[in-house]
């Protein structure tokens, strides 16, 4: 008979294999969630959390003190023996997205025109705009930007100058 | 003068209401609450986009009902310009776009605050 929610940090700490469930009971940074699959992917995992794979990463616990890394794509057995958990970690190298396209960079404080050379553009040549929780917006080129993770840029080509 | 439908909804992203006012032949639109970028005083103003050549030779123009203060120090060369029974305020920035769309000429507009030329 298939249970109908489980623990998965209790059986891992009972050193028992997890029986199959409908719904298995994952902590994740310490925060409870309910799972609907045994085989999630890392990315689900991490949503459940409000966080995403552009920023962040997960990363599997097992009681014997053993991490690993977990690929945004890749299906996670919550079955496994001795798994008791995840964390998360904040990425150092971050993926934002400039005109649509996913692009890598380091997180902190970048230049303008470090971020449009990911697009083979130069500020001389052309604005960058950010859509931050409303329309895309310029940004001033001589201003550092604080890439966080996940941030949307789009570009348009210099057309103004005061006359 | 009628502007397509998809170029008015983009517009709408940076306003809380896009509206024409017409003066004689021509067809201004009116932005309500239009969204300056980060760092302009107030955040958020009424203006009138103006899309196409005027007698001042620009061939757009971005009105705005106050003089908005940013991060540079602008050329305010029109003030309280009566354009569809309203007070006006532009600042000097011309703009020359390959394939402007509406949304573009604002944008273009918009970025006057966040050069010094």
């Amino acid at each position: 008979m298939e249970n109908k929610e489980v623990d998965i940090l209790e059986f891992a700490e009972r050193g028992e294999d997890v029986p199959h469930a409908t719904v298995y009971r994952v902590r994740i940074d310490g925060e409870v969630v309910k799972i609907e699959t045994a085989r999630p992917t890392g990315e689900l995992l991490l949503s459940k959390v409000g966080k995403r794979t552009c920023a962040f990463e997960l990363i599997e616990e097992f009681v014997d003190h053993k991490n690993d890394v977990v690929e945004p794509n890749e299906e996670i057995d919550l079955r496994k023996h001795g798994l008791k958990g995840f964390i998360t970690a904040h990425k150092e190298i971050v993926t934002i997205f400039i005109n649509g396209d996913p692009y890598k960079i380091e997180r902190g404080n970048r230049t303008v025109a470090e971020i449009l050379a990911k697009v083979n553009e130069t500020p001389e040549g052309y604005v960058l705009l950010e859509e931050k929780s409303g329309p895309p917006m310029p940004l001033p080129p001589d201003q550092p930007v604080k890439i966080h993770g996940c941030e949307v840029f789009h570009t348009q080509a210099q057309s103004g100058g005061s006359s | 003068m009628d502007y397509p439908q998809e170029q008015i909804d983009e517009l709408k992203r940076y306003c809380s209401k896009v509206s024409a006012l017409t003066e004689g032949n021509a067809t201004f639109l009116f932005l309500e609450q239009l969204r300056l970028p980060d760092g302009s005083e107030p955040a958020a103003c009424d203006a009138l986009l103006r899309p196409f050549l005027g007698a001042d030779g620009y061939p757009s123009q971005l009105y705005f009902s106050v003089q908005v203060k940013s991060p540079y120090a602008k050329n305010w060369n029109v003030s309280n310009a009566r354009i569809c029974e309203k007070n006006w305020f532009a600042f000097s920035w011309k703009i020359n776009l390959a394939s402007p769309t509406l949304a573009k000429i604002l944008v273009a507009h918009l970025t006057g605050f966040t050069k010094e030329k």
